[in-house]
């Protein structure tokens, strides 16, 4: 029987799924799960620094004829101006991994700053923080994402700082709550005491603990961005020089190739990447979270 | 209770203000000519004196902050302005694509719904065994699938390779059917849209129904109705799902508002002529009026059903209702 546990928070951060995974999985073996996690993002980042070796061919030259089905030359074919479309997946990597981490950085900063001060300073700097981190969540996000991209143009730079800018507010939720928790233990309690001022304690012995606390959030918010990056890259609004997986399939719809035999190999890999990559991604965020903060390890 | 009602109106109101301001700045400022991205129209394509006209009809020869009280003039009577591009009222162009959106999203809605109380109540009901861990990983895995590729794939399998279903669209082109005939013809068209929205959204009703049942298992009420010898069917019934599924109706209501958003990717994918489409459609044509307007339907619709979800839940949890 289960123990009773408080009802989880109501509310349009829900949805978060980060924040919905930690309630739920609670009771699984984190250190299977972390492991599968761990595999996935290993692979994908070692694919992407190791590409130029990977990759049978230069992505952005022609080296085929335009939609060759898969052949010992081209393993997963051509696409429709003669690019060999392995090579473009493996150069992909590079692409929508570095999206989703650095978005995620950029999400990260916000949230700890917005976090820490909101949970510092609970009452009146805090409520108002939190009033606009709930504003931010309610927003229409898909929508809201792609109007700001179509207004400032298509460019990675601009695809991260969108993204960035429009996560972080379920990451400030979640540090705040850590920090409101740190702020009540004997040891910032007693700096107090001392006579320690905001920043030193702030900086001191708030900061280090909340950016360890931190991590799994990160690793959670690089699943959410390449997800994001990906539905952008389909639309169309990511930076044409710099093609992600999203971009890749943008062009298979661009192209009809759905609606030919061309799917299984232009379609199917591209899709079944950007899945490994959220996944493993979510995988290692939420074992992480258990490792680092053990108060997440409550027995079931 | 009526405190914070209030502060909940003033936060939807202000998500509002945020949303059109937004939609006032962004093109005023962005880089570019801002007859461009306002109106949306070939500055390079027009004279000298047309474009004097259109600055003057944009009223972008104003103050701002008369531009801006102008701005919310015109929306508040529904006056969303006009698209160059098409050559219509933009107002117009959003009522023909709203019903197809609700439509799709509706019916998803209910089959997300179904799916997700379902499989939540089972997993919660047989938590820890190998039925509640696979389908808890399967949800899991649903949630890292990029929705618009899983669209693709359903079009090449089931619209391509088998011929089952219509790739494309909302109604069959030119085709003039009546009655019976023509409702077919519409759900035919939405099976493959309907689909592909509902796997966005079972995760979320799954894992919220699954853990408020497993919380509702846990309470007091629940032992005493066993103690007092009700059968399981009548305690599964009566006394857990009634009580686990208030959560789950908020977290629907609110879904529908994120669904709202799912639309633009899935839409495109099927060439669905709802008003996700149209916002993909203004994007790549720079139509950017009609992306606006979109884009506070949008807003609306998410404020919409967050109010429906704030409504909702003190008449499911009577522990919530005022006092």
């Amino acid at each position: 029987m289960t123990s009773p546990r408080p009802s989880p928070p109501v509310g349009a951060a829900d949805l978060a799924a980060g924040e919905r995974r930690r309630w739920y999985l609670r009771g699984s073996s984190a250190t299977v799960i972390g492991g599968i996690g761990l595999l996935i993002v290993v692979t994908l980042i070692l694919v992407a620094i190791f590409a130029p070796f990977l990759a049978p061919y230069d992505p952005t030259e022609r080296v085929g004829p335009p939609f060759a089905r898969p052949s010992s030359e081209h393993p997963l074919g051509t696409n429709d101006i003669g690019q060999d479309l392995l090579s473009e997946l493996i150069y992909g990597t590079r692409v929508s991994l570095t999206v989703g981490l650095v978005a995620a950085s950029v999400a990260l900063l916000i949230g700890t700053t917005v976090g820490i001060l909101a949970g510092f300073y609970p009452r009146r700097l805090g409520s108002v923080l939190m009033r606009f981190v709930d504003i931010v969540l309610i927003l229409p996000f898909l929508p809201l994402l792609i109007v700001l991209a179509a207004y400032l143009g298509r460019s990675l730079m601009n695809t991260v700082l969108v993204i960035g800018i429009l996560i972080w507010a379920g990451s400030a939720r979640v540090i705040r709550s850590q920090v409101l928790s740190l702020t009540k233990r004997d040891y910032v309690v007693a700096a107090r005491a001392m006579g320690a001022s905001d920043r030193h304690i702030i900086w001191k012995h708030i900061l280090p603990l909340t950016l360890l606390l931190a991590i799994g959030e990160f690793v959670q918010a690089t699943a959410g961005a390449i997800l994001l990056e990906a539905s952008l890259s389909y639309l169309g609004l990511g930076d044409p020089l710099q093609k992600s997986w999203g971009a890749i399939l943008y062009w298979a719809q661009v192209r009809g190739a759905f609606l030919t035999p061309a799917w299984q190999w232009w379609v199917l890999p591209p899709g079944l990447l950007i899945m490994a990559a959220a996944l493993g991604f979510a995988l290692l965020g939420f074992a992480l979270e258990q490792r680092v903060n053990p108060r997440l390890r409550q027995a079931r | 209770m009526t405190n914070a009602r209030a502060m909940r109106a003033l936060q939807y109101l202000l998500v509002l203000v945020i949303a059109v301001t937004l939609n006032f700045l962004l093109p005023r400022f962005m880089p570019g000519n801002p007859l461009a991205l306002i109106a949306g129209v070939d500055v390079g394509l027009l004279t000298l004196e047309q474009r004097a006209q259109l600055v003057a009809d944009a009223g972008l020869d104003q103050p701002l902050i008369f531009q801006y009280f102008a701005y919310w003039g015109d929306l508040l009577r529904f006056d969303f302005g006009y698209s160059f591009r098409q050559s219509r009222p933009i107002v117009d162009m959003i009522i023909e694509r709203l019903p197809w959106t609700l439509l799709i999203t509706g019916a998803s809605l209910i089959v997300s719904a179904v799916i997700g109380i379902v499989f939540g109540a089972i997993s919660a009901w047989r938590r820890g065994r190998p039925s509640d861990v696979g389908l808890l990983s399967v949800m899991i895995a649903l949630e890292s699938l990029p929705s618009f590729w899983l669209g693709m794939l359903l079009v090449a399998i089931f619209a391509v390779q088998l011929g089952w279903l219509p790739s494309f669209g909302a109604v069959t082109p030119a085709g003039r059917l009546e009655g019976m005939d023509a409702v077919l013809d519409v759900v035919r068209h939405a099976i493959l849209p309907v689909a592909t929205l509902s796997v966005l959204s079972i995760p979320g009703v799954y894992l919220t129904m699954r853990y408020s049942t497993l919380s509702v298992l846990g309470e007091d009420f629940i032992r005493t109705a066993r103690a007092k010898g009700a059968t399981e069917r009548r305690v599964l019934f009566r006394h857990v799902a009634r009580n686990a599924l208030a959560p789950v109706v908020t977290v629907l209501a609110l879904r529908l508002g994120y669904a709202f958003g799912g639309t633009v990717v899935i839409e495109t994918v099927f060439s669905y002529p709802g008003l996700g489409r149209l916002v993909f459609e203004s994007v790549s044509g720079r139509d950017y009026p009609v992306m606006q307007a979109a884009f506070l339907v949008f807003t609306v619709a998410v404020l919409l059903a967050n109010l429906l979800a704030d409504l909702l839940y003190p008449l499911l949890d009577p522990r919530t209702r005022a006092t």
